[in-house]
């Protein structure tokens, strides 16, 4: 899989305050990237130095093998930077103009055809100014998807929206991804970015603590959870197999933990029956992003 | 370049506060130009000795060649209404940080400060057109008698659209740096209207003419006062036009500086 952006030991800093410190990691072509993290963490900075806007103290970064952005390769990048940014006199349709005039990206006819995507359609004479927020948000995505670029930049793209908004961009950005689209997205909306993302990078106050397939990050060790219908009779026969064993009262299994990459379930499987138990449950559990993400930040 | 152009259309089409301001010039303008040409024409039409004398002595300005010199003296005072328009285009773009966005959606740093050049271009050149068209009116309707030399101070019309794009450079130049339209604009005006006005009488009195190298009085003096304005110090007058080639050079060099220092400033810093 090719590297649509690669980031190699970025660091910035704010007067005292650090906001990246040497953050390196690479966005595979095709995939839906997450860049989470707490407040401060630094995700916004990160996406501001690879568009362009603010300067990176160290470190590099490589869109499609090239260093830096040239402006060529910023217009084929559909963005929405930390908040929509707009001509507040102009109405919907002459701002996207705007957009489609500086990037060259799409057409009027695409104009009309993303408002409409966004529902926004109706309101396109309305100056901006009139727009609530969840509107003026999502007159952003269109702007970003003006042109349908391969590759997305969204910064906190749910911003604003309502539970049917939110649930919408997700179906997008799925559609997006089907498509073969790339799409980096900062987000502190952790089971949106599990419901949509494949890869993800944490960062805590400018530090990478984690990156890959969302998979890999999750499972940082193989937890298999199983059921028999004598649970106390089944934990004391898993402690010949490990010492890291727990009974889930409330869920009703049993859990069995395992170092990352080495539970075999079909072992477990035979090793339960040879030794008299059948299994009525038997799966290799992920971790929820949320309870990981708290684990990796500490919070 | 055609790009650049056709995108701060848009931005300027839509925009009320550029129009209301291309409006008020339109009428500003004239209306100064008119003010002067009353009070010369009451003087003319004065029976009395001493008006008639005067008369004599600074002839009809209002006519050609003067008329050019005149029209762009009066019209020159006024550069402070343009210079609003200029303030309030770039300190949108921070305001709505479109400053930001236009970069993310493919311009060049350089290209944005390129658009705003643009914009301060084509609102000289609307304000020049506009001194151009008074200049001719003017000029036709006082010619007394055939119409000979009438070109012969055209070259204020360049002097004119260098001043105008100067100073209103130098407005921009607030604009981009305070980034805030209000306190911009205060300090631009205080600076035209009063700092500069003093610094120059003082430095006049007090020292060697100094006051002739700040940054407003530099391009003022492409257009010195009108010889009918001038005649009764002719010695004053005569140094004053023999200085505008140096004051040229001087103004181009300045908001050469000027653009140059945007540029520069624009490609360095963070853009929050």
């Amino acid at each position: 899989m090719s590297v649509v952006l690669s980031i190699d030991n970025l660091s910035k800093s704010y007067g005292p305050v650090k906001a990246l410190r040497g953050v390196s990691f690479d966005v595979p072509q095709g995939s839906v990237f997450g860049i989470l993290g707490p407040n401060g963490s630094g995700k916004t900075t990160l996406l501001g130095i690879v568009m362009d806007v603010l300067r990176a103290n160290n470190g590099q970064f490589l869109w499609f093998g090239q260093p830096g952005t040239s402006p060529q390769l910023r217009k084929k990048i559909g963005s929405l930077l930390e908040t929509p940014n707009f001509y507040s006199y102009l109405s919907g349709i002459s701002n996207l103009k705007i957009t489609q005039s500086i990037s060259g990206r799409g057409n009027k006819k695409d104009i009309e055809d993303v408002l409409k995507k966004v529902k926004l359609f109706d309101r396109r004479f309305s100056s901006f100014k009139t727009f609530s927020l969840g509107m003026k948000q999502r007159l952003a995505i269109a702007s970003a998807l003006l042109g349908n670029p391969k590759v997305l930049v969204l910064d906190e793209p749910t911003n604003g929206l309502d539970p049917v908004g939110i649930a919408e961009i997700r179906e997008l950005i799925i559609e997006l991804k089907e498509k073969g689209h790339t799409v980096i997205m900062a987000s502190h909306l952790l089971d949106e970015v599990e419901k949509v993302c494949t890869h993800a990078a944490i960062l805590k106050t400018g530090e990478l603590i984690a990156t890959g397939p969302v998979d890999e990050i999750l499972m940082d060790e193989d937890i298999v959870e199983l059921n028999a219908a004598n649970k106390q009779q089944l934990a004391a026969l898993l402690t010949r197999l490990s010492s890291n064993i727990q009974i889930d009262e409330k869920a009703g299994t049993v859990q069995i933990v395992f170092p990352k990459g080495t539970a075999n379930l079909e072992n477990i499987n035979r090793f339960c029956f040879e030794n008299g138990i059948t299994l009525s449950q038997l799966i290799l559990k992920k971790k929820r992003l949320e309870a990981r993400f708290f684990e990796l930040t500490n919070n | 370049m055609t790009n650049l152009i056709r995108t701060e259309w848009l931005k300027m089409k839509g925009y009320p506060a550029f129009w209301w301001i291309l409006g008020i010039t339109a009428l500003a303008y004239p209306a100064i130009n008119y003010g002067f040409f009353k009070a010369f024409e009451d003087l003319s039409n004065n029976p009395t000795e001493a008006a008639q004398m005067a008369k004599m002595l600074i002839g009809n300005p209002f006519s050609f060649p003067e008329a050019w010199h005149t029209v762009a003296f009066a019209s020159s005072l006024f550069t402070f209404i343009p210079a609003v328009v200029v303030i309030m285009f770039i300190s949108n773009e921070y305001t709505y940080r479109t400053h930001r966005q236009n970069i993310i959606d493919g311009w060049s740093r350089s290209q944005f400060v390129t658009s705003k050049l643009i914009d301060v271009l084509i609102i000289s050149l609307i304000i020049t057109a506009l001194y151009f068209s008074i200049a001719l009116v003017t000029g036709i309707n006082n010619q007394e008698r055939l119409i000979k030399n009438t070109w012969g101070q055209s070259y204020y019309i360049g002097l004119f659209a260098l001043q105008t794009f100067a100073q209103l450079s130098i407005a921009f130049l607030y604009g981009f740096l305070i980034r805030k339209a209000f306190l911009a604009l205060g300090i631009f005006l205080f600076q035209y209207m009063i700092l500069e006005n003093i610094l120059v009488a003082y430095l006049n009195v007090k020292s060697h003419d100094e006051g002739r190298f700040l940054p407003i009085e530099m391009s003022d003096r492409l257009i010195p006062r009108p010889a009918f304005m001038a005649r009764l110090n002719p010695e004053r007058y005569k140094t004053l036009i023999d200085a505008i080639p140096q004051h040229v050079v001087m103004t181009v060099i300045f908001t050469g500086v000027i653009w140059a220092f945007c540029y520069w400033m624009n490609k360095r810093r963070d853009l929050k």
